[in-house]
C-alpha cells in the first residue's frame, strides 16, 4: 500500500469510526493521518491536507470534551422516573412503605435530586421511615452543592423537634460525616440545640448590584398546585430579600409555601431585565393588622443569579 | 430477582444487556421491539440519550405466553456502557436473573471489551452473583462492519479472549440488521428459564 492509499484508507476508517460513534477511535485516526502527512515533505496539497485533517480532530476533541464533561445527571421523564422508582424499589415486610423509600433511593442514586427530595419530604410523616428519609434529603441536598441550605434545613429540623433527641443525634453524625467525607468546611451546630434561628444560606449576591425587581415567578412545591408556576408581585425590597403579598382567599397558595423551601428556579423581573436564580423562603407570616390583615407576607432572599 | 407467583402461575424475569459503550446494547433492544411486536407487551423507553449514548438504561416489556403452564414475562435492560456510568450499571444490575453481554467485533474495541466483562464480573460479584453460574450469552456484534473495510476480530479470537473460560453460548450478530438478535435472545431465555426451573422448581 503506497502513502496516498495508506492515507484514504485510513479516513476512511477515522470518517467510519465518527459514524459510528467511536470518537476517540476516529481521533487516534485522524491524528495517524497528521503524521503520516507531517511526516512526508512531498505530499501534494499537503499544507491543504493538513488544514482539514486538524480541525477535523479540534472538533472531535471538542465533542470528546464536551460529551465527557458532562457530569450533572439530566432531569428524566416523568415515565422514566416513575420506572426508576418501580424497578428499584423494594419491599420489607418489616416496614410499611419501604417500597416508597426504595424508589426514592432510586431516583437520588440516578441524580434525580428534585423528584426524590420531594418523595423523601413526602416520607417524613411515617415514623418508620422518617429518620432515612432525612438523611437521604441531605445527601440529596449536598450532592447538588447545596451546603449551606443543607445545613438550614438540619436547623429547622432541630428547631422544629420533628425528630425524637435520638433521632436528631443519628441524623447529626450522618450529616457531621457526610460533611467530613465531602471535604466542605460547613458550621453544622449553632448555639446548642437551645437555638431559635433556623440557619439561612448564604446569598452570593452583592446587595448593591442588585436591581430593584417588580415581581417573581416560581413553581409552587407542594400541594393540590404543585408543579404550577405562580407569578408574585413585590411589595418590598431591602437588598437580598423581597417580600410579596398572598391574598387570604388564596389558601392553596399560601399552604404550598414554607419557610425553609429553596426555589432553584426563580425568574426575576426589573424594569430594566428579567433574570433567573435561586430563593430561599425565609419567612411566611399571616399580617394581623392593616388593610391587609388576613393575608400572608412571604419573605424570600434571593441566594444567586444565574443568568 | 425474578418474581414468581406460582399459585397464579406467573413468572416475571429480568435480563440485562450488558457490554462497552456503543457495541450495541440499545441497537439489539430497538431491534427486538421492531421484530417481536407480538412479544412486545409495554412500550420501550429509552431514557436520556447522550450523543447517542446511553445515560440511563433502557427497557422494554416482554410477554412470552404460558410456557408450562406459566405465563411468562421478561424484562429487558441494557445498562449505560461507559465507564464513568459504574453506579448505574451497579443499579440496573440489581435483581438480574440473565445476562447477555455484547462485545464489539471491531478490533480497536478489543480492550474495551475486556474492560467490560471484567466490570460484569465485579459487578455481580458485589451481589453475591458469580458470571460462572449466572445464565450468560456473549454475543459478538457488528460482523457486518468487516464489509465496509473496516479491522474487524475474528469469532474465534473473540472467543479465545472472552469465552475461553467462562465457555457459555455465543452468537454472531449484527444488530442493525437484526442478524443474530433472536438466537441471542432466545438463548438466554433458555438459560434463564432453565436456571430458575432448577432454583424453584416452576414448570408443570
Amino acid at each position: 500500500m503506497n502513502l496516498g492509499e495508506k492515507i484514504k484508507a485510513y479516513y476512511q476508517e477515522a470518517e467510519l469510526y465518527e459514524t459510528h460513534g467511536l470518537l476517540v477511535e476516529s481521533l487516534e485516526k485522524f491524528r495517524a493521518i497528521e503524521g503520516l502527512i507531517k511526516a512526508n515533505q512531498n505530499i501534494r496539497n499537503r499544507n491543504t491536507l493538513l488544514a482539514k485533517i486538524s480541525a477535523r480532530i479540534e472538533t472531535l476533541k471538542k465533542t470528546i470534551q464536551r460529551l465527557d464533561g458532562t457530569k450533572k445527571a439530566p432531569q428524566a421523564s416523568p415515565d422514566a422516573q416513575s420506572l426508576m422508582k418501580e424497578m428499584y424499589s423494594f419491599n420489607d415486610p418489616e416496614a410499611k412503605g419501604s417500597s416508597s423509600l426504595g424508589g426514592a433511593i432510586a431516583l437520588a442514586k440516578f441524580g434525580q435530586y428534585d423528584k426524590a427530595i420531594e418523595e423523601f419530604n413526602r416520607l417524613l410523616d411515617q415514623d418508620a421511615l422518617r429518620l432515612d428519609a432525612a438523611k437521604n434529603i441531605l445527601w440529596c441536598w449536598l450532592e447538588q452543592n447545596y451546603g449551606d441550605y443543607a445545613v438550614s434545613l438540619y436547623q429547622k429540623w432541630r428547631k422544629t423537634k420533628l425528630f425524637p433527641p435520638e433521632e436528631i443525634a443519628s441524623i447529626q453524625n450522618y450529616f457531621s460525616a457526610l460533611v467530613k467525607q465531602k471535604g466542605l468546611n460547613l458550621e453544622i451546630e449553632i448555639d446548642g440545640l437551645e437555638s431559635q434561628q433556623t440557619v439561612e444560606p448564604d446569598s452570593e449576591i452583592d446587595e448593591d448590584e442588585l436591581l430593584d425587581i417588580n415581581s417573581v415567578r416560581f413553581a409552587l412545591p407542594r400541594g393540590a398546585r404543585e408543579g404550577e408556576k405562580v407569578e408574585l408581585e413585590v411589595s418590598f425590597q431591602s437588598g437580598q430579600y423581597i417580600q410579596m403579598i398572598m391574598p387570604r382567599k388564596q389558601k392553596e397558595l399560601i399552604e404550598s409555601i414554607k419557610p425553609g423551601d429553596l426555589f432553584k428556579d426563580m425568574t426575576f423581573y426589573s424594569s430594566v431585565a428579567i433574570f433567573s436564580g435561586e430563593g430561599y423562603v425565609s419567612a411566611r407570616n399571616e399580617i394581623n393588622a392593616g388593610p391587609k390583615k388576613g393575608d400572608s407576607s412571604l419573605e424570600i432572599k434571593i441566594i444567586k443569579i444565574i443568568s | 430477582m425474578a418474581v414468581i407467583n406460582l399459585k397464579n402461575r406467573q413468572i416475571e424475569c429480568k435480563i440485562v444487556y450488558y457490554g462497552p459503550g456503543r457495541s450495541g446494547k440499545t441497537t439489539n433492544l430497538e431491534y427486538i421491539h421492531k421484530a417481536f411486536q407480538k412479544q412486545v407487551i409495554g412500550k420501550m423507553i429509552s431514557i436520556d440519550t447522550e450523543g447517542d449514548r446511553t445515560l440511563f438504561f433502557d427497557f422494554l416489556p416482554l410477554g412470552l405466553g404460558k410456557i408450562k403452564g406459566c405465563d411468562v414475562k421478561v424484562q429487558l435492560y441494557t445498562v449505560p456502557g461507559q465507564i464513568k456510568y459504574q453506579a448505574t450499571r451497579q443499579l440496573v444490575l440489581k435483581g438480574v436473573d440473565g445476562v447477555v453481554f455484547v462485545a464489539d467485533s471491531l478490533a480497536v474495541r478489543r480492550e474495551k471489551n475486556m474492560i467490560s466483562l471484567k466490570d460484569l464480573h465485579e459487578n455481580l460479584l458485589k451481589m453475591g452473583l458469580s458470571i460462572r453460574k449466572i445464565p450468560l450469552v456473549l454475543q459478538y456484534n457488528k460482523r457486518d462492519l468487516e464489509q465496509m473495510g473496516l479491522p474487524v476480530m475474528s469469532i474465534e479470537k473473540m472467543d479465545h479472549e472472552l469465552n475461553r473460560q467462562l465457555k457459555v453460548p455465543f452468537f454472531p450478530a449484527s444488530a442493525l440488521s437484526g442478524q443474530g438478535v433472536g438466537n441471542t435472545l432466545t438463548q438466554v431465555l433458555k438459560l434463564t428459564l432453565q436456571s430458575l426451573q432448577n432454583e424453584f422448581n416452576w414448570a408443570q
